[in-house]
């Protein structure tokens, strides 16, 4: 009954998720090397390259600008997108597209174009260089996904609810925080971790904004490779994996726990 | 609602759309636009950097090579999909999280961990061609770093998920009733697969296809780290402009060519095309 030669259909599925997966671990390995230079397999495990990486100042700033900006651009993402997200919900149709179509068009656009116009246009405003100008121009990346999570979230919601807390005399501030908001929270939460993992990841923007005052670990590591294959660079993709790894399943799990927590309704 | 009420709501909707209508209008719109006029603002005439584009034959080529790259790059990821995206339908339980789980955690991860992962793994040195070598499938090591083989393995790992998650979606609105019907009328599994499953997915592969090839089509990081001096891209050139030659409306003219190339192939793909559905997967 099924379509098509299944068996070894399921073969080539199956070796093509070990093609997505796998070769993204090479980097760990690399970075627990003790030669100096990768050697994979490595012939002996050692923490030299870490403690490369720590006493390493550059890298230390380069990391602290990663956080920085990638906190600003979070908060930013996260105001900018659930208000969008708030006002999106009540909007007429026309409006309502034409403000989608907005928010989207920074993921249409390719990104070293927009990455030369920011360039551009913020040596003249004093945002090149800066922390506040990266988080910024992060924020572009990250504000779709936000709002499209926290919409998704709202479409969730029970009007039936909100209506009930007017008519008890709740003011339109009092509904959104106390009944709304924690509706939607997970949406939120989920549309936070990815622009807080975008901003940290992001390359391309960084590379053309952060000047040399405020170069974030991705920027480092692609001078850094660009020049050499070095097991520092192991280290600090390896800190960013795992990172990312550590968010995706903060998320997962939150969003599981909150199934089960409203499963008894 | 009065009238007063309804101009008090629009209000609000207002207020809460401004934010970041004015963010994105100041940061991302009048930034585009600088760059226009940038681009059209030569002394030597409006169009004289578009001129000099497309009148360079060595422009022109790299042009046509991320045309061709982004081509081949969106047929092997296509055709890998589609049997994995199937797969995934198939899957049940735990089996099917771990499946999706390979499917998105890559997503979250940075595409510059990713492209250095492979430069490890490419190099002449390195694992993959041991493997190769001990298997006998090569005699010595290969070259599969700084040429062309490395940017589209690396491309494509890159680019696979976008491929996935629509080709999937559109085969789980498949009815599977209709695949028991044409069987139960004695079609062959070829034939249902042929003349049923296939045209129902196809707007899936289309998406796909759609997505894969414009995103390609800006790659920067990927080719310019796995990619030797024949595999520039457009991008590549655009950052050439600005960081080497410093020739800013020869940046901004290629930055509009490469827009217009992707918009007119969105306006061709529109109606394939569900951005939200890919976004809230992630």
């Amino acid at each position: 009954m099924r379509p098509g030669p299944s068996a070894a259909g399921h073969a080539v599925g199956s070796a093509v998720l070990a093609f997505l997966f796998l070769p993204v671990l090479a980097v760990v390995p690399a970075s627990f090397n003790n030669s100096s230079f990768i050697r994979l397999p490595p012939q002996a495990l050692s923490l030299r390259w870490y403690h490369a990486f720590l006493a390493d100042p550059e890298w230390l700033r380069a990391l602290g600008t990663s956080v920085s900006v990638a906190v600003l651009a979070t908060a930013l993402s996260v105001v900018l997108g659930l208000m969008t997200a708030l006002g999106l919900d009540r909007a007429p149709p026309r409006l309502r597209a034409s403000i989608v179509a907005l928010v989207l068009s920074p993921l249409i656009v390719p990104v070293i174009m927009t990455s030369v116009a920011l360039y551009y246009v913020s040596r003249f405003v004093g945002l090149h260089g800066t922390v506040l100008g990266l988080a910024m121009g992060h924020t572009l990346l990250c504000l779709p996904f936000v709002v499209i999570n926290v919409g998704v979230a709202l479409k969730g919601v029970d009007p039936n609810c909100q209506r009930a807390a007017e008519g008890l005399g709740a003011s339109p501030w009092r509904v959104l925080r106390t009944v709304t908001l924690p509706l939607i929270l997970p949406g939120l939460v989920g549309g936070a971790a990815f622009a807080f993992v975008t901003s940290f990841d992001e390359v391309v923007i960084s590379i053309f904004l952060s000047g040399s005052q405020a170069k974030t670990l991705p920027v480092k590591m692609w001078e850094t490779v660009r020049v050499e294959i070095t097991p520092v660079a192991a280290v600090a993709s390896t800190l960013l994996l795992a990172l990312t790894v550590l968010v995706f399943l903060a998320v997962q799990i939150a969003r599981k726990s909150n199934r089960m927590g409203r499963s008894y309704d | 609602m009065t009238l007063v009420e309804r101009s008090f709501a629009s209000l609000e909707t207002g207020l809460l759309l401004l934010p970041a209508a004015v963010f994105l209008a100041g940061w991302f719109i009048v930034p585009l636009a600088q760059l226009l006029l940038l681009s059209l603002a030569d002394p030597r005439g409006a169009a004289a950097p578009y001129a000099e584009l497309l009148g360079n034959a060595v422009y022109r080529q790299i042009f046509l090579n991320t045309l061709v790259l982004a081509f081949n790059v969106t047929w092997i990821c296509v055709l890998l999909a589609y049997p994995t995206a199937y797969l995934l339908t198939r899957l049940r339980g735990w089996l099917l999280g771990l499946a999706v789980y390979c499917v998105l955690i890559p997503l979250w991860i940075s595409v510059l961990v990713r492209t250095f992962s492979w430069m490890l793994i490419l190099e002449r040195n390195g694992p993959l061609n041991a493997v190769l070598v001990s298997l006998r499938v090569l005699e010595r090591p290969a070259s599969l770093l700084f040429n062309n083989t490395g940017v589209v393995i690396g491309m494509v790992h890159v680019l696979l998920p976008y491929a996935l998650l629509p080709i999937y979606s559109a085969m789980r609105t498949v009815e599977p009733r209709l695949l028991l019907a044409s069987e139960g009328l004695g079609a062959t599994p070829l034939m249902t697969f042929r003349r049923i499953y296939l045209p129902l997915t196809l707007p899936g592969v289309a998406a796909a296809a759609t997505f894969v090839f414009l995103l390609a089509l800006g790659f920067f990081v990927t080719p310019a780290l796995l990619g030797g001096i024949h595999n520039l891209t457009a991008a590549m050139l655009i950052d050439n402009f600005v960081n080497e030659r410093l020739v800013w409306p020869l940046a901004a003219a290629a930055s509009f060519c490469l827009l217009a190339l992707i918009l007119v192939l969105l306006l061709a793909a529109s109606r394939f095309l569900q951005f939200g559905q890919t976004l809230v997967a992630r």
